[in-house]
């Protein structure tokens, strides 16, 4: 490189960082040059002290625990924790969710209760998996029956409110808040497949009738891809949630979107340091620790298993647990006795992946024992994606009926003490 | 965390996207004349039009399929680029050394980390509702001061710019990392500095090459014709031209 002042011989090439100096010749800064630099950095500054004071005004007013996870959770199951000794399940029902006409393929399915006794499920349907035509459907319970699904969102939709292009529609995700607002999360892809996925977060103030585009939500500096959602939210005592989310472009990693109670995001953070690990169930286990039990997509083919000790800031990877994975989704929920339930698809001697789906039940997230055999087929059968939802007594349970279809089975719920499962 | 409201992100897209889109057309213009300025009006004139047509006629659709936003600093990046081509100044100083070094340094650590190899939580930290504020105004006073002082004063104004459309509306995406980095910028940097690299080693051959010439014995001996002869070291002084 060539010192100012120093000729210089080239062959071919000048100088060139002398050239770029002579040409654009360094002037002093005007009054104006520095009356704006200051009116800008005054701006940035009120902009910032403003927001801050905001931020840490209401972070002081409510600060979400683990404990308080509980408390919420246990609020929402006062019906069920009433019952007497022993843990029985009853079936009461079980069915297919009406499918929309013309969609042969239905799968992933997510639950979100609404007032009363009532429910809305959502899934997606279409010709095949990633097709252009595959839309998010949605239908009621009421009453002891499923509505006639209606269409909530599609990739002309959500590419029309978000002002860029949708590829494909893919998991949805679904909770309602404090309001009664029912907010959905849908995996919506950009260029490439679903390792370009975004979470587009739509919200319906009219019980799932219609939704509203929110925005796209901030999870990858990767143009924003990579980032998907699977598994259901876990209420925070302040009305806000935690909103699990898995990252996969090669590696596979779980995250953590927290939500306050008007549906804004607050935190993002990653669970554990494995990069083979997906779809996280997430639980409160005590007052000062909640756990993640995760897909498994390494050759250990065991469900995965997490803790955090600070509310969801920071993971620990723990041993995984003695139940087979083969890359299977798996949903959990904590009972009000302290006891988990977890919908995972077990593999018999001579069975396949995911043909036999299985309910299991412990008091220390490692022990676990069979409550029942929800579904099962020969080798090759589909049973898979499932989703739990306590609504007072009652245990719902959805999951995806050989890609064709979202079944729903309808359980009666009695809790006692741990231990005393039937 | 503040996120951005959604109709503010579509009018973001649509100009940042123009400006990015009428800054490559112009680094892909290889006219025999520089773009005079009714042209370069007219040029970024008709990517507004372009980008703000509706739905899927609109370029930004296509670019927002697959990038999303461009990061502020990218779009700052670029207007000081047309800004520059307004002058008639065809060497760019939108993207200094300095500043692409430190770009291709952060995002080799954002991106490792991104993809899960390092597991630091680095994109994250740029929602911290204390965190982020700090550094945003930390930022914004740092450019300033190098403006006023003259220092790197291109680049400055383009990172106040993306700081100053950050803090007020959370633009691009609430993140801070977005507003200052993108993959787009980043292979910016690296193409910047891997052209560099590529200039100096070719400076250097031709150095060594001339070097030889006038260094050989032979060279001596031989006598040159005119046209053949090294040039006056005077011709090749950066201060004359």
């Amino acid at each position: 490189m060539s010192k100012p002042g120093v000729p210089h011989v080239s062959a071919g090439f000048p100088p060139l960082e002398r050239m770029e100096i002579s040409q654009i010749p360094r002037s002093r800064p005007g009054h104006w040059t520095v009356l704006v630099c200051a009116l800008v950095v005054l701006l940035v500054i009120g902009a910032e002290a403003l927001r801050w004071g905001r931020t840490a005004h209401s972070a002081h007013a409510a600060v979400p625990s683990i404990g308080s996870v509980i408390a919420a959770k246990k609020a929402s199951l006062n019906a069920a924790a009433a019952a007497p000794a022993g843990a029985t399940l009853t079936e009461l029902s079980h069915t297919h969710i009406p499918a929309p006409h013309g969609m042969p393929s239905a799968h992933a399915s997510a639950l979100a209760p609404l007032a009363g006794d009532a429910m809305l499920a959502f899934w997606w349907a279409g010709s095949r998996e990633s097709g252009p035509d595959v839309k998010v459907f949605a239908s009621r319970w009421r009453n002891g029956a499923w509505s006639a699904p209606w269409e909530v969102a599609s990739r002309d939709s959500l590419g029309k409110a978000l002002g860029f292009g949708v590829r494909r529609i893919g998991n949805p995700v679904a909770w309602t808040d404090r309001a009664g607002k029912v907010h959905l999360y849908v995996v919506a892809t950009g260029l490439g497949g679903w390792a370009a996925a975004r979470i587009a977060h739509i919200v319906s103030s009219d019980g799932g009738a219609s939704f509203e585009v929110k925005r796209v939500l901030p999870t990858s500096p990767l143009f924003n891809t990579s980032a998907l959602v699977r598994t259901s939210p876990v209420a925070l005592s302040d009305g806000g949630w935690w909103l699990p989310v898995y990252f996969e472009i090669g590696n596979k990693y779980p995250m953590l979107m927290a939500f306050d109670a008007d549906g804004n995001p607050t935190s993002l953070a990653r669970i554990g340091h494995s990069t083979s690990t997906l779809q996280p169930a997430i639980v409160p286990f005590s007052n000062h620790e909640v756990r993640a039990l995760m897909r498994d997509d390494s050759d250990q083919e065991r469900v995965q298993h997490a803790s955090s000790r600070d509310g969801g800031a920071n993971w620990e990877d723990l041993p995984a647990l003695d139940l087979p994975n083969k890359s299977t989704s798996v949903a959990a929920i904590r009972l009000a006795n302290g006891q988990f339930l977890m919908l995972h698809n077990h593999i018999a001697a001579g069975g396949s992946d995911r043909n036999l789906l299985r309910l299991s039940i412990s008091s220390d997230l490692r022990s676990w024992s069979t409550v029942a055999d929800i579904a099962k087929g020969p080798a090759g059968d589909e049973f898979s994606y499932p989703t739990m939802q306590q609504v007072g007594d009652e245990l719902h349970i959805t999951y995806t009926w050989q890609r064709q279809a979202i079944a729903h089975h309808r359980y009666k719920i009695a809790l006692g003490a741990p231990g005393e499962t039937t | 965390m503040t996120l951005p409201d959604l109709a503010l992100q579509i009018v973001y897209a649509r100009v940042g996207w123009a400006l990015v889109f009428a800054t490559l057309l112009l680094a892909l213009w290889r006219g025999p004349v520089n773009l005079t300025r009714p042209a370069l009006v007219a040029l970024l004139a008709v990517m507004l039009v372009l980008m703000a047509l509706p739905g899927e006629l609109s370029p930004a659709y296509w670019l927002g399929l697959a990038f999303q936003y461009p990061s502020g600093l990218l779009v700052g990046c670029c207007a000081l680029r047309l800004v520059e081509r307004w002058h008639g100044i065809r060497r760019s100083r939108a993207m200094p050394h300095t500043l692409a070094g430190v770009l291709v340094v952060c995002g080799a650590l954002l991106y490792l980390d991104t993809f899960g190899l390092l597991a630091r939580g680095f994109y994250y930290a740029g929602f911290w509702p204390v965190l982020t504020p700090i550094m945003a105004t930390l930022g914004a006073l740092a450019c300033a001061l190098a403006i006023v002082r003259g220092e790197a004063r291109s680049p400055a104004a383009a990172m106040l710019g993306a700081i100053a459309l950050f803090s007020l509306l959370r633009l691009p995406t609430g993140n801070l990392w977005d507003a200052m980095l993108d993959p787009l910028l980043c292979g910016w940097a690296v193409v910047t500095l891997l052209a560099s690299v590529l200039r100096k080693s070719g400076r250097r051959a031709s150095d060594h090459a001339s070097d030889r010439i006038l260094n050989a014995p032979e060279s001596q001996a031989v006598s040159l014709t005119p046209g053949l002869q090294p040039a006056p070291i005077e011709q090749f002084s950066s201060v004359k031209e």
